[in-house]
């Protein structure tokens, strides 16, 4: 009884100091009332063709910052979430997603399948929606991969794993099309480097319009349609990524305990 | 505006109880279920609070993937926290 009595005064107590600093105590700034003057220089160049040097030619101010002003942070992201997944990968090294445990591969039922098969298409067509509007709209790569990786673990679940055996959905396959991803991103990084020492100007990594003293610029529109540069190259290939990468977690993930222990030898097996 | 601090507050304490009996569940799985709607209230703090972006990752990867992957690991392990 006195446990629970500390444990409700203290909840009491921390939600109302947070609420406190939070609003009144002014703590998180001007909420909802004032534009902070780092907001503004962002706000004021991210989509404005008069600022040659300083725009990234993206509405969306957040896709510009994380793939053009801070693109080294998001690349480094990618970078982590690369090693997380190899190291998954290298845990169910010796792991065959192809056997099959007696009596398994069911699923659930018809109506739950049936639902399903037509959430699906939705699904699919929010998440590539996402990626290629990530620099009109709010979204972007890594939230359309999101949006997209809850395919595949939706029809593990509703189908089990070997409907994606049956539909040739593998863990190589997923490799693959997430190194595609990968290389792509990568490709986008060295692009300008590429061009400039061919053509002899001078370009930074990541470059996306032009900077002062190197005159590097990925085309803006594509036809009359904004596609500001590198964003949404970079949005594409990080939907590439990040799907697959989840996806192999998926695949892995899914395999029967009992069928991991028995191939992997060690202490599952000994008893 | 006083409606939105009113929804981020309710939000927010929603979220908080949420938490608590994610914390204090012995049952791996209504822990789960419970961090799920700990991410629901988060996830309208995040709209209120103006952050389309991030309620747009957040949502999929703490509503759908973070459970699905937590449920194949209790899965794979026992549904009660042993004392």
């Amino acid at each position: 009884m006195k446990r629970e009595l500390i444990t409700a005064l203290s909840l009491t107590a921390t939600v109302l100091v947070v609420a406190y600093i939070s609003t009144l105590g002014g703590g998180l700034g001007p909420l909802f009332s004032d534009t902070r003057p780092l907001a503004k220089v962002f706000l004021s160049t991210t989509l404005d063709p008069n600022k040659p040097m300083f725009t990234a030619m993206s509405p969306e101010g957040v896709t510009a910052i994380v793939w053009d002003y801070r693109g080294l942070d998001t690349l480094f992201e990618t970078a982590v979430f690369y090693l997380a997944i190899i190291g998954a990968v290298a845990v169910y090294r010796d792991v065959s997603e192809k056997v099959v445990l007696k009596g398994g591969g069911v699923g659930l039922s018809k109506i739950v399948k049936l639902v399903t098969k037509l959430l699906i298409p939705m699904n699919i067509a929010i998440a590539i929606s996402i990626a290629l509007h990530g620099h009109l709209t709010p979204g972007g790569g890594f939230q359309a991969g999101a949006a997209m990786a809850v395919v595949p673990m939706i029809l593990i679940v509703v189908f089990s794993r070997y409907f994606l055996l049956e539909v040739k959905i593998s863990k190589g396959l997923a490799l693959a099309l997430r190194s595609i991803g990968l290389i792509g991103i990568a490709f986008t990084v060295f692009l300008p480097i590429i061009i400039a020492l061919i053509s002899g100007v001078n370009s930074y990594i990541m470059q996306n319009q032009v900077k002062f003293g190197a005159p590097f610029s990925f085309p803006a529109f594509f036809g009359d349609s904004l596609i500001s540069g590198s964003l949404i190259l970079y949005n594409l290939f990080e939907l590439l990524a990040v799907t697959f990468g989840f996806s192999i977690l998926f695949l892995l993930l899914s395999i029967e305990e009992s069928l991991v222990k028995e191939q992997m030898g060690g202490e599952g097996s000994e008893h | 505006m006083e409606v939105t601090y009113l929804l981020l507050a309710l939000a927010m304490l929603f979220a908080l109880i949420a938490t608590y009996l994610a914390i204090v569940e012995k049952h791996l799985v209504k822990a789960v279920v419970f961090s799920a709607i700990q991410s629901i209230a988060f996830t309208l703090a995040l709209y209120l609070l103006r952050a389309p972006d991030i309620v747009l990752v957040y949502l999929p990867i703490t509503v759908g993937i973070y459970p699905a992957a937590i449920l194949f690991l209790i899965k794979k392990t026992e549904e009660v926290e042993q004392p």
